[in-house]
């Protein structure tokens, strides 16, 4: 097969990729809508969309199940969709700029500062999740961000090792300090910080949908612009230097990147774990990750998984949910494990 | 020795002054750790000319290669290209437009294909938000086809061989289009067939190269100027015929050779001479274990 034959297929398979990808994206968002504890038939869903798009709408048609469509699911499985995009692609870019396939949002201490801002929130504040929560848990992380900063930015040389061993020390840190402050308050306040951790959507509202959309959508705009500075790093320190690119500059500007995005959504969802470390590896074996195909089917792909995750946390237990972070451990964990199983076994 | 059949074409020697000079390195010394590294070198390297650095492992032949390419900034001394100091005119980008540099680092885990590699030539020459031009994908395809890469043009890089990986970098660096290519030991690890192949590919590109060398003779078949280092000097400088000396080997490597006329290139050919000492030149016998004295 010649070069211009073999590129052309890749580009047109990029584009049916892109699409069946985005189509099922719209598929299960409206999915999500329909799934629930109360039961909306799909074509219900469709026709209140459509309905709400034409210009003869009525306040006083609105039913039960557009409440419950527009008010409760539509936020809610847009925050889970802005979730899973946005650890999806901070997971990316970790991995790419300290060419560490292990690293993951969570390891660099930002949750652990976030859920350290929630206890001493809940500690000085009384022993409920308010409307303070996240505000705290924004505080928190950006805290953990300036230590990580200050420490590994000062060194110039084998920066990617001590930003690293920086990250898992300061979450030490912080989880002491964390489980001291539990130690010493009511439990339910414990119980309260314990379900805080396991994340959950139900905080959503329409009104703060607006800033983890800008935060995301300005993250991946210019991770979209940097792609090639992205993939040259993972060529090494040196070889990213002769092409041009302030390597200890940049990678503290993507880290600055990937710990606002985790320090939105932490403060919004709590902590959901290994969803940043997994889907970029389940892309990557797919597809090469440094193009802008690869980062958008990235930021797609973990936004689709975690519409699903919001949607079985729904429907696993009757009149109850389940939380996020229990379901995006196991379902990820296990696909996955097998994924491996098959790309060891094809070998 | 008679160096007016040499092949190429440009012979350093009879093309000395200014004009022609494309780098020059002026009294650069660097330390690392209260250890000098590099102490008190100075050389130019002219427009179109292959240069060879030699030297022994810890002679400070990478250091050098990166204070050339911009990675480490010499303590002190100044390295000029094009007669502008790559620390004060020049910055890390603009710096990259005209550079290419091929080392031994290579990505692992992330499934970057050659192409990928390849299209990163054109970093140093895009803004953040341009788009690959079609021009741009010729000029990618053209630096794989003449590397010899096509039907590899989508395969994981991380599955290429050796000599493909050295290839593909190098055509990375054909499309960074540079007027200096340094290279950084390009044949070590590879096959002979791939050893020559990659120096013959580097030498045709018509451009100044730079490389470091661990086999003496393909550096002296191969290069027109030579660069000599030991323990962070430099020691000896000058076309093959005047630095690949039995003596040179003896002083420098620690070995003992005798240095003939290649039958088929007429450049200095080298036998090494197995279980001498160096020093008094007699054979050992039942002693397979030699004296490297600078290791």
């Amino acid at each position: 097969m010649s070069i211009k034959v073999s590129l052309a297929m890749n580009r047109i398979n990029h584009s049916t990729i892109l699409f069946l990808t985005v189509s099922f994206g719209i598929l299960s968002f409206i999915a999500s809508l329909s799934l629930g504890a109360a039961d909306i038939s799909f074509s219900d869903v469709i026709s209140s969309l459509v309905a709400s798009f034409s210009p003869e709408k009525d306040v006083r048609d609105v039913v039960f199940f557009e409440r419950i469509i527009w008010e409760l699911r539509m936020p809610r499985a847009i925050l889970a969709f802005l979730a899973g995009c946005g650890l999806a692609v901070s997971g990316l870019i970790l991995q790419t700029v300290t060419r560490n396939p292990l690293a993951d949002p969570y390891l660099f201490g930002i949750s652990s500062g976030a859920s350290l801002g929630v206890v001493i929130s809940i500690v000085l504040l009384g022993s409920t999740i308010s409307l303070l929560t996240p505000v705290a848990a924004f505080v928190g992380s950006l805290v953990a961000m300036l230590m990580l900063l200050m420490i590994s930015g000062r060194k110039q040389s084998q920066q990617v090792e001590s930003m690293l061993l920086a990250g898992v020390a300061l979450s030490f840190l912080f989880s002491s300090f964390t489980s001291l402050l539990l130690y010493h308050t009511d439990p339910q306040a414990v119980t309260a910080v314990l379900f805080w951790t396991m994340g959950s959507f139900s905080r959503a509202q329409w009104g703060i949908l607006w800033f983890p959309a800008l935060v995301i959508t300005s993250c991946v705009m210019m991770m979209l612009a940097y792609r090639r500075q992205l993939n040259a790093m993972l060529l090494g320190d040196e070889s990213a230097t002769t092409l041009g690119i302030n390597v200890n500059r940049f990678r503290l500007v993507m880290l600055v990147l990937s710990s606002l995005i985790t320090a939105t959504l932490v403060s919004l969802c709590g902590g959901i774990g290994f969803v940043g470390l997994m889907i970029p590896h389940i892309v990557r074996y797919f597809v090469s990750q440094g193009t802008v195909f690869g980062i958008m089917l990235t930021a797609l792909v973990g936004g689709i998984f975690m519409i699903w995750v919001d949607v079985l946390s729904r429907l696993v237990l009757e009149n109850q949910e389940l939380p996020v972070g229990v379901i995006t451990s196991a379902v990820g964990s296990l696909f996955f494990l097998s994924l491996l199983y098959f790309r060891k076994n094809k070998a | 020795m008679n160096s007016s059949n040499e092949p190429s074409t440009s012979n350093p020697t009879a093309t000395i002054g200014a004009k022609s000079e494309l780098l020059s390195v002026q009294h650069v010394s660097w330390h690392a750790d209260n250890q000098l590294i590099l102490d008190d070198i100075s050389f130019a390297i002219n427009k179109g000319s292959f240069t060879g650095i030699l030297g022994p492992n810890g002679a400070g032949k990478s250091s050098l290669l990166r204070c050339l390419y911009r990675y480490l900034k010499p303590d002190a001394g100044s390295v000029k290209f094009n007669q502008q100091d790559i620390w004060q005119q020049y910055d890390a980008y603009q710096y990259a437009q005209d550079i290419a540099v091929v080392l031994q680092e290579t990505p692992t885990h992330f499934n970057l294909t050659v192409y990928d590699i390849v299209a990163l030539g054109l970093l140093p020459h895009k803004g953040l938000f341009t788009r690959e031009q079609s021009s741009d994908r010729q000029q990618i395809d053209c630096a794989i086809k003449q590397v010899g890469l096509v039907d590899k043009t989508l395969q994981n890089f991380e599955h290429l061989s050796g000599g493909e990986k050295q290839r593909a970098l190098i055509a990375r660096a054909i499309v960074q289009s540079p007027s200096l290519l340094i290279m950084d030991e390009p044949t070590s690890h590879l096959d002979v067939r791939y050893q020559i192949q990659v120096i013959e590919l580097a030498k045709s590109l018509g451009i100044t190269v730079i490389a470091s060398f661990h086999d003496l003779n393909l550096a002296s078949a191969m290069c027109d100027q030579l660069i000599v280092l030991d323990k962070g000097k430099l020691v000896e400088e000058g076309t093959p015929q005047e630095v690949i000396t039995s003596e040179m080997l003896s002083n420098v490597f620690g070995v003992c050779a005798e240095v003939s006329v290649h039958s088929q290139h007429n450049v200095p050919h080298i036998s090494y001479f197995y279980g001498y000492d160096t020093h008094d030149k007699t054979v050992h016998e039942n002693e397979h274990k030699s004296e490297f004295s600078h290791e």
